[in-house]
């Protein structure tokens, strides 16, 4: 071949940004499956460990005959060992399977600016999307509860088998896992961290549990009067406007129209603040709530139960 | 790596592709892209953007030359356009054509043309997808690269500049390139043969 590759004239400089790129496809796309277990399109999922497949739960349509296809056009059979559509993860055993496990990077490789690639297989061949990380945050928690590690969105062109494809720096080491089902369609990248805690629980149980009190719930501004009189913590608070019957919070008395202002004397004042203090650790023990009922406040003792799993997801992303 | 020599290899090369790059009118709304082929004026555009007989071409030096569509390829979406007054038209800069089977997945590739009738835009993407194709079938090139009405006809290049393809179509938002490959199995057809010097009118 001629021009050497790591020629620093101009056209050598980007003849080396393009074989470094597609050397990266080549390394990292070894450990990129292509997942059955939808209509019509494959999904992706990544080689994690040996036997272990990373997918995105929102992708993972169907719980049983899944099939696995390789880099190498060989197809094996998969169980799924369980999924938290909290963070959109699941989790896919796969016997006899021979694909190189995937590259992890140093979480340092996530910076604003960073030159990533966007893998998948959705379909016999790997495929290739270019885009940098174009904003980094710190721990964040979804619309359904689960914590992610860090934020990570991309400016990147998303296709079909994008979500559950590893997002890859430009030596083919793995970053995180990509979806576009976490927050409206927008491209963002699960770090590897939470990758690794998602899978560690649900190899071991099959599933991540949370603390759960089956109420509905929806902000509302109080009275300054009522704020004043009752001393309480916050302008706004959270009317009750639907308790789930036999539901945690429904046996321990907790009525529709209840406010509820805060939580073990932490002030409330979003569903999201209810949803970060019921981790996994609250699950079957007591919690008390402080609420508003009559013009009097009020406390109710609860036994946290465990959120019901969601089977399947309806969310839309590719 | 600094940005500086990247930032200076990519406005060579997009200069470079710019004096091979010719926009084509043929009447109607609308231009497209072609790429001058052989220095005696041969130009290689889409099927679906040589539309009339005649066309009128823009060099990238703002030049305005006619030509004449020749042949026509409406599967492959192909056509050749001469270039009236053919080789005494001076300064015809040929693109330097690669070959597909060098391409991989993720590798560079920009695109030149004039989208939206931007004139000698360029884009800059990787190689997304290259999945071979049935018998009798093209295989097409697909990649990530922002393309728009316009840059039909214009030429998909790899890092160091040749032409690997012709921007031919934009389908979910990937930008789908008949590879050279067929374009050389159209000229074959069209009954132009290749020698040492390049393609020539049998």
């Amino acid at each position: 071949m001629a021009g050497a590759s790591t020629d620093s004239t101009p056209a050598g400089v980007l003849e080396s940004l393009s074989n470094d790129l597609a050397g990266a496809v080549e390394r990292a796309g070894q450990s990129v499956v292509a997942i059955h277990a939808r209509r019509r399109i494959p999904s992706s999922g990544v080689h994690w460990r040996p036997g272990i497949i990373v997918a995105a739960h929102h992708t993972i349509q169907r719980d049983e005959d899944i099939t696995v296809s390789l880099a190498d056009g060989s197809t094996l059979p998969a169980t799924l060992a369980g999924r938290d559509p909290t963070t959109d993860l699941a989790v896919l055993r796969v016997d006899g399977i021979t694909a190189p496990v995937a590259r992890v990077a140093d979480p340092n490789g996530v910076r604003v600016g960073a030159l990533v690639l966007a893998l998948g297989r959705p379909g016999p061949a790997v495929t290739a999307s270019l885009g940098v990380i174009s904003a980094v945050g710190g721990e964040w928690r979804t619309w359904h509860g689960g914590t992610i590690d860090r934020f990570v969105r991309l400016d990147i062109s998303i296709y079909d088998g994008f979500s559950g494809g590893p997002l890859v720096d430009a030596a083919g080491r793995v970053l995180g896992i990509d979806t576009s089902g976490l927050s409206r369609g927008a491209a963002l990248a699960i770090p590897a961290k939470t990758v690794n805690r998602v899978a560690d629980q649900l190899q071991k149980d099959g599933r991540v549990s949370r603390g759960y009190l089956g109420l509905g719930m929806q902000a509302v501004r109080l009275p300054a009067a009522l704020i004043e009189r009752l001393g309480l913590p916050n302008d706004v608070g959270l009317m009750i406007v639907s308790a789930e019957p036999g539901g945690p919070a429904d046996r321990a008395g907790v009525l529709i129209g209840d406010i509820l202002v805060a939580l073990d004397d932490a002030p409330i004042a979003d569903p999201a603040e209810l949803l970060a203090l019921l981790g996994a650790d609250r699950v079957g023990k007591s919690v008390t709530v402080r609420i508003v009922r009559g013009g009097e406040v009020t406390n109710v003792a609860i036994t946290v139960g465990e959120r019901p799993q969601q089977q399947r997801s309806s969310r839309r992303g590719r | 790596m600094t940005p500086e020599p990247l930032a200076l290899a990519l406005a060579e090369l997009a200069e470079r592709l710019r004096r091979s790059t010719v926009e084509v009118r043929t009447g109607g709304t609308g231009v497209g892209s072609g790429v001058i082929w052989t220095d005696d004026g041969l130009v290689i555009t889409n099927a679906h953007v040589a539309r009339a007989e005649t066309a009128t071409l823009v060099l990238a030096d703002g030049r305005t030359l006619t030509g004449r569509v020749t042949a026509r390829d409406r599967r492959r979406d192909l056509a050749t356009i001469a270039i009236a007054g053919g080789r005494s038209v001076a300064g015809l800069t040929p693109a330097t054509v690669g070959h597909p089977a060098t391409l991989r997945t993720g590798d560079l590739v920009v695109a030149l043309g004039n989208p939206l009738g931007i004139t000698g835009a360029l884009a800059v993407g990787v190689v997304h997808a290259l999945e071979p194709g049935h018998v009798g079938r093209p295989r097409w090139i697909r990649a990530d690269i922002r393309l728009a009405p316009g840059n039909s006809g214009g030429p998909l290049a790899d890092a160091r500049g040749r032409v690997v393809g012709l921007n031919t179509m934009i389908a979910n938002g990937l930008g789908i390139a008949v590879p050279v490959t067929t374009i050389a199995r159209f000229l074959n057809d069209a009954g132009f043969r290749h020698d040492d010097t390049g393609w020539r009118a049998a």
